[in-house]
């Protein structure tokens, strides 16, 4: 009896001597992969230290990263573990850093918070969109130096039309004043004008546009590469394109009925001749016969 | 007249240009001969090349053929520069319209050669006051062109092309743009100008100018069909 | 008289000559912005991490100095192994946590740093001293404004907080000596700064003899790059940084400003460039006649080439003092726009004003002004005088 127990036993310790644990593990970012020349089913070391005792892993995927623009300054490398694992290598225990909590729609997250926080020890829950607002101060910022420098351009773009139009103009004043006398009303010559400047701000407008999209996927095409992200840099948005368009319509239209209200309200003859009202008509004596 | 004694020496003079599509022979085969201190006036009806050959004699434009002497100088083998540096020193123009700098004042206008000429400042205000005092526009010195009448304006060309002292006066249709009175003085004075020493080549419309210079030569279709003194 | 010319002319068109210098003052001011901007992190940043002599940083390895929470194991052995090194003249560990200061109901959080008081570079006394003893410390302006606090108060702090139990661990009592300025701190942060060994104590077993950074001085005249490899050579779990590489690195991650920089520059230049020759050539087709009658009269083309440049560059170089006025200004506004950035040491400024600057957009400028006017003026001068002449008085 005791001799079929024992056998059975050791027969039951051979029958249950443990499966051979499956390796461990990891996925790691394609730019790790990339640099450090590391392929699918590569054995690592993964460790604490550098050059600690560490775990040996198999890599058996290469992820890209999410587009996240908080991350896309930094040259950091990523690897995904199994949470267990992990919390074993760097003694962290039963602890982690955060959960992500999905919720059946709004109300549900909304109640969900609240009923997290009221029994929470020492741990908070927040909406993902409040994180995502409060780790988004960096483009905020970079949001409003860059609605600066637009505003900026636009004011030295506004300069800059009103001294064309303005020269353009006046480039052509003998003609207008020519105009006028002929009995051309000034109002017809500033209508004029105007849509000649209307016509060449909206021309200006659609090759600016067409620029625009262009610097727009030079940009994108560019700081993806040196960032090694699938971001999008620039943006040609509808809203984006009409503000422009608008905008130097605007600016044209104004430029252009500036320069011709100039135009128009100097005598004509003044135009004509360049010479100002108060010239004098008569010889001086002594050269008076 | 001898070429000894000649200023100017014009021989075989032709130019041509196109214009529009058309080849326009504006002077073919001029020759013209003027005495130091002569007076001459050329006309002719408009388009016969008489403005055409002024510009030639004057340097400012160059022939298709033939040669441009003045004062023993080749001024149609002259380079850009040269025949620029020949002008200033020895070629005064006057223009129908005038063409002051209108940035300038009228002293300032006739300053502006002899500044080219590296006249020492207070040298050429002197002269320049002299010279618009020579004109009759002494009190009007510091007035800008658009302050000046026509009249007055081209008196200041007039002293601006004397300031430099050329030997040779060259006017087109100097009395163009004024009317008859005004006309009437500037003949006057172009005349003084010549009474005092300068040799005068004026193109002109104006009968009267015609009348005033003691040799006219008269074109027609880009060649000269007369010349005769006038003198006295 | 050419210079009173082309002045005489610029001031004949008054709104023309004030519009055109407004906008080259409005490209001038963009672009010296611009060449503040390319050069101006870069500069402030050394002049912060060179400001109290310390050459070389000591970080956790492959990071940058309090780019993470990782800190360095056995700090005292490596003040041991850096203080073998010759040319090393002094080494700062620094160590970074955060304490909860009480005071009556309310409690403050604030970013400590735990310095060896006597080497220390990461702050400045304004009023009162340094901490000398175990128990004492110091506090920025924001931490004493939010905290009330003054010196010689004795303050409850807590490097620690216990989620389970809710309750602040490592308390110690200190003794408020001194109100300082932190360097690399950003504006408006609340800060304290206290001995490395109190706030390893409060700290617990994480944080003992553990430093987040070292900083290393090194002997006037001595070559940085070989203390450098000195020190990479014997510590090699500690990432060496020179301030070479550490703005190298910075370099790299706000390499987009140094390119907006120059393509915005670029822009401004090529702006103020087609202004000044868009002027110039209106300038010329409108009095074509008056150029060749100069040349009639015997005004060598160059010199008239000359006289129109001179109104171009005029009025590039009036534009671009007036931009130099405006551009001060406008980097002061977009400064402190980008001084906002979460993190950023209140010492760093992207626009930094260097006369060098200011000299290199006028040289620019100039430049443009010349290029600007040559092109239409020479084509103007060159005109055959008779052809214009007659053509004017056809038009």
């Amino acid at each position: 009896m005791l001799a079929a127990l024992l056998i059975a036993a050791f027969s039951q310790s051979i029958d249950s001597t443990p499966a051979r644990r499956p390796p461990r593990t990891i996925a790691i970012d394609e730019r790790l992969a990339a640099d450090a020349h590391i392929k699918l089913g590569d054995r690592l070391v993964v460790s604490m230290t550098p050059g600690g005792v560490g775990d040996s892993v198999i890599v058996s995927a290469i992820v890209r990263r999410r587009a996240d623009p908080s991350e896309v300054a930094r040259a950091e490398y990523r690897a995904v573990m199994h949470l267990d694992e992990l919390q074993s290598l760097i003694g962290y225990g039963d602890r982690v850093d955060r959960f992500a909590v999905a919720t059946r729609g709004g109300v549900a997250a909304d109640s969900a918070i609240r009923r997290v926080n009221d029994v929470a020890f020492g741990f908070q829950a927040f909406r993902s969109r409040d994180i995502a607002v409060e780790t988004s101060r960096t483009f905020l910022v970079v949001s409003r130096f860059h609605r600066a420098i637009g505003v900026i351009t636009i004011v030295a773009s506004a300069i800059f039309l009103l001294c064309i139009m303005l020269l353009k103009v006046d480039e052509r004043r003998r003609d207008v004043a020519a105009l006028r006398l002929l009995g051309i009303s000034s109002r017809s010559i500033v209508r004029s004008v105007m849509v000649e400047a209307a016509l060449v701000a909206g021309v200006g407008s659609a090759v600016g546009v067409a620029l625009g999209w262009v610097a727009a996927q030079l940009i994108n095409w560019h700081y993806r590469g040196v960032y090694r992200t699938p971001l999008a840099f620039a943006l040609v948005t509808p809203g984006i394109v009409a503000l422009a368009v608008i905008l130097s319509l605007v600016l044209g239209l104004v430029a252009g009925l500036l320069a011709a209200r100039r135009l128009v309200h100097m005598p004509a003859l003044e135009l004509l001749t360049g010479r100002h009202e108060d010239r004098r008509t008569t010889l001086p004596a002594a050269v008076q016969t | 007249m001898s070429d000894a004694d000649a200023l100017l020496n014009a021989r075989d003079l032709r130019r041509e240009y196109h214009m529009g599509g058309e080849l326009v022979r504006a002077v073919r085969g001029v020759s013209l001969c003027v005495d130091r201190g002569d007076y001459v006036a050329i006309v002719g009806p408009s388009g016969c090349g008489k403005s055409t050959l002024l510009n030639l004699i004057g340097g400012i434009d160059q022939p298709t053929a033939g040669s441009v002497t003045i004062a023993g100088e080749r001024i149609d083998q002259m380079s850009d520069a040269q025949a620029t540096r020949f002008r200033l020193r020895h070629i005064g123009f006057v223009f129908q319209r005038f063409y002051l700098m209108p940035a300038l004042t009228a002293i300032e206008n006739v300053e502006l050669p002899m500044a080219e000429a590296k006249m020492a400042r207070d040298a050429r205000v002197h002269r320049a006051r002299e010279l618009l005092a020579y004109v009759g526009l002494g009190e009007r010195r510091d007035h800008r062109p658009s302050q000046l009448s026509g009249g007055e304006q081209q008196r200041v060309a007039i002293a601006r092309a004397l300031a430099n002292k050329p030997q040779l006066l060259v006017a087109d249709e100097p009395t163009g743009e004024l009317d008859a009175k005004t006309g009437t003085d500037m003949i006057e004075l172009i005349a003084q100008v010549n009474h005092d020493g300068t040799t005068i080549v004026v193109v002109t419309h104006d009968e009267d100018l015609a009348r005033a210079a003691r040799r006219v030569v008269h074109m027609r279709d880009g060649v000269i069909v007369d010349d005769r003194r006038q003198d006295g | 008289m050419l210079f009173h010319l082309a002045w005489a002319t610029l001031t004949r068109h008054r709104s023309r000559t004030l519009l055109a210098t407004l906008g080259v003052a409005v490209s001038a001011a963009m672009l010296l912005d611009m060449v503040m901007l390319a050069s101006g992190m870069r500069t402030s940043l050394r002049n912060l991490l060179l400001s109290k002599g310390f050459q070389l940083r000591l970080a956790p390895k492959g990071t940058l100095p309090f780019d993470t929470d990782a800190t360095i194991p056995d700090a005292s052995n490596v003040i041991r192994v850096v203080r073998t090194i010759p040319d090393v003249t002094a080494i700062s560990p620094v160590l970074g946590g955060q304490i909860h200061v009480t005071i009556g109901a309310r409690t403050t959080t604030a970013t400590a740093l735990g310095v060896e008081p006597a080497v220390q570079g990461d702050f400045e006394i304004t009023q009162g001293r340094t901490p000398a003893a175990m128990n004492e410390l110091v506090a920025s302006d924001d931490f004493l404004r939010a905290t009330g606090a003054r010196i010689g108060d004795t303050l409850s702090a807590a490097a620690g907080y216990d989620p389970q139990l809710r309750s602040f661990t490592g308390r110690r009592t200190l003794v408020l000596v001194g109100r300082a300025h932190f360097l690399y701190m950003p504006a408006e942060q609340r800060a304290v700064g206290l001995p490395i060994a109190t706030l390893q104590g409060m700290r617990g077993a994480d944080a003992r003899d553990r430093a987040s950074l070292f900083m290393i001085r090194v002997r006037d005249g001595a070559d940085v790059d070989t203390v450098l490899h000195r020190l990479q050579a014997a510590l090699p779990t500690v990432t060496a940084v020179s301030t070479e590489t550490a703005m190298r690195q910075v370099d790299e991650r706000l390499s987009y400003f140094r390119q907006l920089a120059f393509i915005l520059g670029a822009v401004s230049l090529a702006v103020g460039f087609l202004l000044v020759t868009t002027l110039v050539t209106v300038s010329v087709n409108e009095r074509l006649g008056e150029i060749v009658v100069m040349r009639a009269i015997g005004v060598a083309r160059r010199r008239v080439v000359l006289q129109i440049v001179v109104e171009g560059v005029a009025i590039m170089l009036v534009g671009a003092l007036a931009g130099l006025a405006l551009g001060l200004v406008t980097a002061r506004y977009l400064n402190s726009i980008l001084a906002s950035f979460p993190g950023l040491p209140a010492a760093i400024d992207f626009f930094l004003f260097e006369p060098r600057d200011a000299w290199g957009a006028l040289a620019l400028l100039t430049a443009a002004g010349i290029l600007a006017g040559v092109y239409p003026s020479w084509r103007g001068a060159s005109l055959p005088i008779a052809t214009t002449l007659r053509e004017e008085a056809v038009g």
